[in-house]
């Protein structure tokens, strides 16, 4: 798998360059679209559930209260993480289906190649994140564990991001069925209220919650970034190797079964 | 046969099976409602070919439309897999499926071409090497800085073409592109086909432009129903297709005849003592035939008949191409021939020895004038209409194949 990755780099590269220069190509307000939708969605939701719902945030890891808004985005930008790479990554075979029906290539190069804009895109929001703890004054060395944490998210939804853009382009509903499950799993992942709410709450839910890999990234940004306070360790290692070895599961059943890819598209 | 490292491309016994689209199951539902009950139905649209294509050759693959002429090239190019057999290529493949397959409408020339050339295999720095070649070969000059989407369809193949030969592959496919561009252009691609050819790379080319690949390729294979019926040297392969198209339409086609109806008797002119009832084009050995082959004896076939004792009519037949060109008038008294007087049933048979027709359709135009030459007695236009076949494939070039004496000095 690394080989592959690492001999295939320059047309990674290459499609990543296309989707880069053409994202935002027409479009007057360019690579400004990809702050104004995510920090819509911030004002709206932080609106919405801080005030009608009431939900409190926990405190802020300097102990100067607390701030919905920043508690919401830190989840936000970990779960937009997931969610685009793998909505991404399902499109992407149907939209170089021309090119993969015609030309030989490996087709997880497009994927990839898409994916790492996407990583752009990711990497505004963490800036505004950033500046927003600045402002808040939150500010501790527990910061530098997101990277590991964020790399593990990564992994983790581009490995099935691969798996599910090969079964999409047998079966057509994948895609439906997943938008309906990452639906679902949003409200599961605790984005929108912290983990501590649930505490003596239904049982069965809570239950859901943790086994849903997403709540321990989630959760583990919040601590990093939000509440200053180190993860346990093994945490932050299982979340990377877990992110790895979903990678690598995705990579190795993508390449299984996308040898007829130019039959299937 | 040559040696296995003198090839580029070695085939052995490598077929094809598609599931019949109607059984694809693309939808889960689909999957639950029928299960695996139902057994698709297989689709060989290649089989068991086996074919051995020399490095620095040019190698032809033709056949009907569905014949898996593309299927294989398919294979060739690794964008299929083949069900059985094996596929050895040697070097670089590159494909032209399709020309400017990869780019992207928003991206400028310039910058698709380094995405094609990224796509197709080439390292970036040797893309950077051959850009400036690429542009220049395409003719778009200032163009090139523009985003694709605002080309002209023209201009969008020439860059395609340009990058895909730029590549520098081992073994270039070519898949009915060679149609592309204005007459320069494709005079430009077929030089650089040629150029790529001495510099040791080989070209495999599908085309239905029969004379084209007969000028361009060493070998070719003629495929039927995904089989090889024949393969060989460029000109026996395409005699021998060409015999069996001209066959395959003699069998479904009606011999070319006409019986002049009676309904038809009030259009005729002239004053009908000599007249023309039946028209027919037969062979050299007078048997009817459905369309005359070029450079073989063929003949136009008259019953004409004189209710009263006529002096020496002239029958003439006139040629004319479906273009609306007149391409040739014969009648008897032109070549000396009198008939005497006539009186009755007679048939007048007139042969084209060792036609001299290139392929085509003609209609034939029959008039009949007294012994002096100036009174019409019965005409007959559009008598009957015949194609002329070729087994070289000689289409467009021209109405009539001359015979000449060509010294050197």
């Amino acid at each position: 798998m690394l080989t592959d990755l690492y001999t295939q780099r320059a047309l990674v590269w290459a499609f990543a360059n296309r989707d880069f220069a053409t994202r935002y190509r027409s479009s007057v307000l360019g690579w400004a679209w990809s702050l104004i939708q995510p920090l819509a969605t911030l004002i709206v939701f932080a609106a919405v559930f801080s005030v009608v719902f009431r939900i409190k945030a926990p405190p802020l890891g300097n102990g100067e209260g607390s701030s919905y808004a920043a508690f919401l985005f830190t989840g936000l930008v970990t779960w937009n993480l997931f969610s685009s790479l793998l909505n991404l990554s399902m499109t992407q075979l149907k939209s170089n289906g021309e090119l993969l029906k015609k030309v030989q290539f490996p087709a997880w190069t497009p994927i990839l190649g898409a994916s790492i804009v996407q990583l752009v895109q990711v990497a505004l929001e963490l800036v505004v994140l950033i500046l927003m703890f600045l402002w808040l004054r939150n500010i501790s060395w527990t910061w530098i564990l997101a990277i590991p944490i964020l790399i593990g998210t990564m992994l983790f939804a581009q490995g099935i991001g691969l798996m599910l853009s090969i079964i999409n382009a047998r079966f057509g509903d994948v895609m439906y069925i997943v938008a309906v499950v990452l639906g679902a799993l949003y409200f599961l992942t605790p984005i929108l209220y912290p983990i501590s709410m649930l505490e003596g709450q239904n049982e069965w839910l809570g239950l859901i919650i943790k086994l849903n890999p997403m709540s321990w990234y989630v959760q583990s940004m919040h601590d990093a970034m939000y509440s200053l306070v180190a993860p346990n360790g093994w945490v932050i290692l299982a979340l990377l190797v877990g992110g790895f070895l979903t990678f690598w599961l995705g990579f190795t059943v993508f390449v299984r079964n996308s040898e007829d890819i130019g039959e299937l598209l | 046969m040559s040696g296995r490292e003198t090839l580029a491309v070695d085939l052995q016994g490598v077929g094809k099976r598609f599931l019949r689209h109607s059984d694809r199951r693309n939808s889960i539902k689909e999957r639950i409602v029928r299960g695996r009950s139902r057994r698709p139905e297989d689709f060989w649209a290649v089989r068991d070919v086996t074919l051995q294509i020399p490095k620095g050759s040019v190698y032809g693959l033709i056949g009907h439309n569905g014949s898996g002429k593309s299927t294989l090239l398919k294979m060739i190019g690794g964008i299929y897999r083949p069900t059985t057999g094996s596929i050895t290529t040697d070097g670089r493949v590159a494909a032209l499926i399709e020309l400017g397959a990869g780019f992207h409408p928003d991206m400028t020339g310039r910058e698709n071409i380094g995405l094609n050339g990224s796509i197709l295999g080439l390292p970036r720095k040797e893309i950077a090497a051959v850009t400036d070649e690429i542009i220049e070969f395409s003719g778009l000059g200032d163009f090139i800085d523009d985003p694709v989407k605002h080309y002209s369809s023209g201009m969008y193949v020439r860059l395609g073409f340009s990058v895909a030969v730029h590549m520098k592959p081992d073994v270039l496919l070519v898949d009915e592109v060679l149609a592309v561009g204005d007459e320069e252009f494709q005079r430009k691609c077929f030089d650089h086909l040629y150029q790529l050819r001495r510099s040791g790379r080989t070209i495999i080319v599908v085309s239905h432009g029969l004379g084209q690949l007969e000028g361009l390729c060493d070998e070719i294979a003629w495929l039927e129903h995904g089989v090889v019926q024949e393969h060989g040297g460029a000109v026996d392969t395409i005699a021998a297709y060409l015999r069996r198209v001209n066959a395959d339409e003699s069998a479904r086609n009606p011999m070319v005849a006409a019986v002049r109806g009676e309904d038809d008797d009030g259009m005729r002119s002239g004053d009908q003592t000599v007249r023309v009832n039946t028209a027919e084009v037969v062979d050299g050995s007078g048997t009817p035939i459905t369309h005359a082959e070029t450079g073989a004896t063929f003949a136009v076939r008259l019953g004409i008949t004189a209710p009263e004792p006529a002096l020496g009519p002239n029958v003439r037949i006139a040629l004319q191409h479906d273009s609306g060109t007149l391409v040739a008038m014969i009648s008897n008294h032109r070549w000396g021939v009198d008939f005497g007087t006539i009186e009755g049933d007679h048939v007048v048979t007139m042969a084209i020895v060792d036609n001299p027709l290139l392929p085509g359709r003609y209609r034939v135009h029959i008039d009949v004038f007294d012994y002096t030459g100036s009174r019409l007695l019965d005409s007959w236009n559009d008598a009957v209409e015949f194609a002329v076949r070729s087994p070289r494939g000689e289409i467009g070039q021209g109405l009539v194949e001359l015979r000449p004496q060509i010294t050197f000095d």
